[in-house]
């Protein structure tokens, strides 16, 4: 829990910060969004105690900030920035080591949690000897991310930390870090100007402008009640298309209409069974539970026989996908269904377009 | 001195320009000057003042490239040491400093190089060395011996050269040499 009461920055004459009120529940992804110089960062960096706050008060777990040295407090508080800054010098495993070593814990239970937490992160266990040079810069935002949650902390700071990555590299971070969210749930800040991002990671959006804090609500209710005319412009014109957004793949993943076969199965035992089973979709996967292969039984028409097609690559969605990257990938694969995967590629089940236009048909009814 | 000026850009202007005033003298007339200051402690001659004259020389490239070593590391990475909750001497030791240590390294290689060809004038005043055959030999008009001194000074030089950039390659940390 994060608590900002009354609190007041400024840098010369100019006010920084003003007057800002904020209460940050537990477990809660908050997002800092406003244009560049309005105060998300300087607000952000306050609360670990990188900047001084002139008046007020911010109280973090239930202690003051400037009770505690501010060392210590920003041991126990995660923070990643956009230049990740992960030091050269060091393997990802130093890297992210570097918080445990300073809080002094075992070397033994450092490495367990290495381990743990490359896994969390979706980074291979040989990623650990690499040097940061050596990485992508996605790669080098997940060991970030990995460094910031190593000594597990309870808050998490960001500062746009996606901000430097290429968009569909973005997209990517934004899902799986979703999920990594969803299994953590710790207490985050996270400092964007990217209103689109900003509406896909939120449980709530705090807006800012010229160090005032415009509005801060649930996601839904933002979109759908914007407090005044900054906030509209802000949001843009397609806000009611945004509003979709908010709704995942995951909502709407079937678990059933389709079959799931080894990947080591031969195919004319496939088609068998999606004769005998009338069905026609089948989904190959390994050992892993990754998805391989799709088949598909064609229906026979009149002039056509019944057609049995193989697909070694289906195109995929994301469990965190929302419903307008869904869409756009059935549109642009040309498909009435495609099937879900995790951040760990694991199969979790299908979507279907007749679903999601069902939720369109709901929000034109409304309004 | 170059780490300790390095947080200090007030006091790091003036050693920097003091430092840049010394290297301007001839070094031969720092010889002269060394001769004169260490005289009253009957040690004018020989040894010390070569010494000190070296020394005073070397500082320059040193305490220059120490200081612009420790400000180039990146304010990022300075800012995510401070963010994860490093204290000062952490970022000191575990960050600045081996992100520093090529160029500290050619600082040093630079100084020595420089401090080679410098104590050649040491034997002028009586401190030996293989200037003397440089000295003797112009004094006789020995050829051979003059090119035996530059020579082996030469040699001298870019052994030592050679040595100081291995020791910079085996200090470098790994993660600053890495292919990407």
């Amino acid at each position: 829990m994060i608590e900002l009461t009354n609190v007041t920055k400024k840098f010369g004459n100019k006010i920084a910060v003003n007057n800002f009120s904020l209460h940050i529940e537990k477990g809660s992804l908050t997002m800092f969004i406003g244009p560049s110089g309005c105060g998300k960062t300087t607000t952000l960096r306050m609360i670990n105690r990188l900047t001084p706050f002139d008046k007020g008060n911010i109280i973090v777990n239930d202690t003051p900030i400037n009770d505690v040295n501010p060392v210590e407090l920003r041991r126990n508080i995660g923070y990643v920035i956009q230049e990740i800054g992960l030091f050269p010098h060091l393997t990802v495993f130093e890297n992210v080591a570097i918080v445990p070593r300073l809080l002094k814990w075992e070397q033994k239970k450092i490495e367990r949690r290495i381990e743990e937490i490359l896994e969390l992160v979706t980074l291979n266990q040989s990623f650990a000897q690499k040097y940061p040079l050596q990485l992508s810069g996605g790669e080098k935002q997940r060991v970030g991310l990995a460094r910031a949650l190593a000594a597990e902390p309870e808050i998490l700071l960001m500062d746009e930390p996606f901000g430097a990555i290429d968009p569909i590299n973005r997209l990517k971070l934004q899902d799986s870090f979703l999920e990594i969210q969803e299994e953590i749930k710790k207490t985050i800040v996270f400092v964007t100007h990217d209103i689109n991002e900003a509406i896909k990671l939120g449980d709530k959006i705090a807006i800012i402008n010229e160090g005032n804090l415009i509005q801060y609500d649930n996601v839904s209710k933002i979109l759908s009640d914007p407090a005044n005319e900054f906030v509209e412009n802000l949001l843009g014109q397609d806000r009611n298309i945004k509003a979709l957004s908010l709704k995942k793949a995951k909502d709407y993943v079937l678990k059933d209409g389709f079959i799931t076969v080894l990947d080591t199965e031969s195919r004319e035992s496939v088609e068998k069974k999606m004769k005998e089973k009338n069905i026609k979709i089948a989904f190959a996967l390994d050992e892993n539970n990754h998805l391989k292969s799709r088949f598909v039984l064609e229906k026979a028409t009149e002039t056509k026989k019944q057609k049995f097609i193989y697909n070694p690559a289906p195109w995929i969605i994301e469990r965190q996908n929302n419903i307008n990257e869904a869409l756009s990938k059935m549109l642009e694969a040309g498909e009435k269904q495609l099937p879900v995967v995790n951040r760990k590629k694991e199969f979790v089940g299908i979507i279907k377009l007749s679903n999601i236009f069902e939720e369109v048909n709901k929000k034109t009814n409304i309004s | 001195m170059g780490f300790y000026i390095s947080s200090r850009p007030n006091i790091a202007k003036y050693v920097i320009n003091v430092a840049s005033i010394m290297m301007t003298i001839p070094s031969l007339a720092l010889y002269g000057v060394m001769v004169v200051a260490f005289a009253p402690f009957k040690l004018g001659l020989g040894i010390v003042p070569s010494v000190s004259a070296i020394t005073i020389y070397s500082l320059l490239p040193i305490t220059r490239n120490t200081y612009l070593a420790l400000n180039q590391v990146k304010p990022e990475m300075i800012e995510a040491a401070r963010g994860i909750g490093m204290s000062k001497n952490q970022i000191l030791w575990k960050i600045k400093i081996p992100l520093s240590i090529p160029v500290i390294m050619s600082g040093i290689r630079i100084a020595v190089v420089m401090g080679v060809s410098v104590a050649t004038y040491a034997s002028l005043i009586a401190a030996g060395g293989l200037g003397y055959f440089i000295f003797a030999g112009i004094g006789r008009a020995n050829l051979t011996m003059v090119l035996v001194g530059a020579i082996l000074i030469s040699a001298l030089g870019i052994g030592v050269n050679y040595i100081l950039l291995k020791v910079e390659d085996w200090i470098t940390p790994k993660g600053l040499k890495v292919k990407r």
